[in-house]
């Protein structure tokens, strides 16, 4: 069980550090950074259960979470090369041509 | 073992086989741009007709299980995912068909066309699929697919912004999704979703007795709440709407009309899935939350849409105060037995309705080349057909009888009074429901006013294009149509949920046997 907790408290902690990146950098690649920094906190959580309980699913369905964050993030560094050409700039603060 | 035969396999394999083999098709046609467009824009139209029809000949037959079922398979064939299958695809296909005229001069058609295909294949099996795993990678198909969908005007700086906003909060929800999987995985020790939903409401009842068991609870409320954030991006509920009018407003307009009504109602089946029925066997005092949200939902839309200049802007947030009266029904489902029936009602008139709207500010925008107010002053004279598919839109969606919309929010407004017998904080919410419809009805009437009563200088007549008339037309019928005979509409609804929600346990338990 502090096994458990222990994992779980590392993850908490992943969490919070991609809550913080989240909201305090404006810089996209930093922002997607952030993104999988939370990504990957819950597949330790998933990993630490799956462990815990003894049993396969929960690995396995982590390892579907990893394949697919990083098709996700293959587009989303996409758009960011496609910002940069446009804007020359990466900070997300200057992509706001659009108010109301 | 699933079956091979059973609906989602098959349109998995049927639009999955389509879907790759465009851009196959494009790399050995050497066609110009326009005519593959064409090709394209038909064989995609041509596929999902198929699928559609392939859903609806099998409910007519009876094959798919009754309302909400749950088995031990990843995929389960019944109503509630036919009901979600056919709205969204029917939004497939008015999207698709529409954008033979707005796509007309892309770059690259193949590839447009492809992921249309292969992000309706995640919107459907959403609504299908079981199991959490099952469940997180239809979301990330019907997701990854219109992150890039959003972005496709390239060198359009807006669609470039859309994009990126829609891609970080997208890939937040996608974040929360995992980690509440995991929370209620941890819990329970399944990822089924039925199996998992007996697991917590068995805990539930022994947590009184048994200290350990109840230290779990606590979890468990926590995945549900991570759950409502998860689906609250998707579904544009308020505190986490914030991409949302930039995202529909920058990207393409056809593509607009997908996300707000395509990937809206595939996140409120997941939700209603999860969510929902997850809450009532935990502990259903805590769809006051949702409630909660549903107000603040309908408010901050409606008010935020008086200020725009925009039309799709305008009709973003409608969507958003939209996504709100959709809600006040789940919120109100475990005491009243229309509540889930009302919204199931609504989701599939708003996903036609928005679709129209959108789909005719496409029109406008080939036309007049923006997106402004002020721009669509006289257009009631000068494209008249389309003027009077949006107009109709606009009235249904500010729930003007006897159009569809009126009666899907009346069906959700009685089901919140009903409610009041059970719940005293019920009929507030159709009071709300009813203060925000009539202020909705302002930016409504004030975009109809611009188009037909505001003299313009020049009125000139401009062609209109032809493909988007015919969607145009059909979704006209039916928003008419089934606002003057609604009753096949709600039937079809109230068979596609479950009613009964004190019955809902014993039938899980029966289906995983």
């Amino acid at each position: 069980m502090t096994e458990l907790i222990n994992y779980l408290t590392v993850s908490l902690i992943l969490v919070g550090i991609g809550v913080y990146g989240l909201i305090v950098k404006r810089n996209a690649i930093r922002m997607i950074f952030a993104i999988e920094i939370i990504a990957n906190a819950a597949n330790l959580n998933l990993i630490a259960f799956s462990r815990y309980l003894g049993d396969i699913q929960g690995q396995v369905f982590a390892l579907f979470a990893i394949a697919i964050a990083a098709a996700e993030v293959a587009v989303g560094l996409a758009i960011v090369v496609i910002a940069y050409r446009l804007y020359k700039e990466i900070d997300v603060e200057e992509y706001r041509s659009m108010r109301g | 073992m699933i079956d091979l035969s059973s609906t989602p396999i098959l349109i998995i394999i049927l639009l999955g086989t389509v879907g790759l083999s465009i851009p196959v098709l494009d790399a050995i046609k050497k066609e110009k741009g326009k005519k593959k467009n064409k090709l394209f824009s038909g064989i995609t139209f041509g596929t999902l007709i198929v699928a559609i029809l392939i859903i609806i000949f099998r409910v007519i037959g009876g094959e798919p299980l009754p309302s909400m079922s749950f088995g031990p398979d990843v995929l389960v064939d019944d109503m509630f995912g036919s009901f979600f299958a056919i709205t969204l695809l029917i939004v497939s296909i008015m999207v698709s068909a529409s954008s033979w005229n707005y796509m007309r001069g892309i770059v690259n058609p193949a590839s447009y066309y492809s992921l249309i295909l292969l992000s309706t294949i995640g919107m459907v099996l959403i609504a299908y699929s079981t199991d959490f795993v099952m469940l997180f990678i239809a979301w990330e198909l019907m997701s990854i697919p219109t992150y890039a969908l959003a972005a496709y005007a390239k060198r359009d700086p807006i669609s470039n912004e859309a994009a990126i906003k829609y891609f970080m909060f997208g890939a937040l929800s996608s974040a929360i999704l995992v980690l509440a999987i995991g929370l209620v995985y941890g819990v329970t020790g399944t990822t089924n979703i039925g199996e998992s939903i007996l697991i917590l409401a068995n805990n539930n009842l022994q947590s009184q007795s048994n200290q350990l068991i109840g230290g779990f609870i606590p979890i468990s409320y926590l995945a549900i709440g991570l759950f409502v954030a998860g689906f609250g991006f998707k579904m544009g509920l308020v505190p986490f709407h914030m991409w949302l009018p930039d995202t529909y407003e920058g990207a393409p307009t056809t593509i607009g009309a997908l996300l707000a009504a395509g990937t809206k109602k595939a996140g409120f089946a997941a939700a209603i899935r999860v969510v929902v029925i997850g809450m009532f066997v935990l502990s259903p005092d805590w769809s006051i939350v949702l409630a909660i949200l549903a107000i603040i939902t309908m408010t901050v839309g409606n008010l935020a849409a008086l200020l725009q200049k925009s039309v799709p802007r305008i009709m973003a947030y409608s969507s958003i105060a939209q996504a709100g009266y959709i809600l006040i029904g789940l919120a109100v489902a475990p005491y009243a037995a229309m509540g889930l029936e009302g919204s199931l009602f609504h989701i599939l008139n708003h996903a036609v309705m928005k679709s129209v709207a959108f789909i005719a500010i496409a029109a406008f925008a080939i036309g007049i080349a923006g997106y402004s107010l002020d721009r669509y002053v006289g257009l009631g004279k000068r494209m008249p057909i389309t003027a009077i598919a949006f107009t109709i839109s606009l009235l249904a969606l500010a729930g003007v009888p006897p159009l569809n919309g009126f009666w899907s929010k009346l069906v959700i407004f009685e089901s919140a009074i009903d409610s009041g017998s059970v719940i005293s904080w019920g009929p507030y919410l159709a009071i709300a429901g009813l203060l925000n419809s009539a202020l909705s009805l302002g930016y409504y009437m004030w975009i109809i006013r611009k188009m037909y009563l505001d003299e313009s200088k020049d009125t000139s007549r401009i062609k209109e294009p032809k493909i988007i008339l015919c969607v145009l037309l059909f979704g006209m019928i039916f928003m008419v149509g089934f606002g003057i005979w609604h009753a096949p509409l709600l039937e079809f609804a109230s068979i596609s949920v479950p009613t009964q929600f004190d019955q809902i346990l014993p039938t899980l338990e029966a289906s995983l046997k």
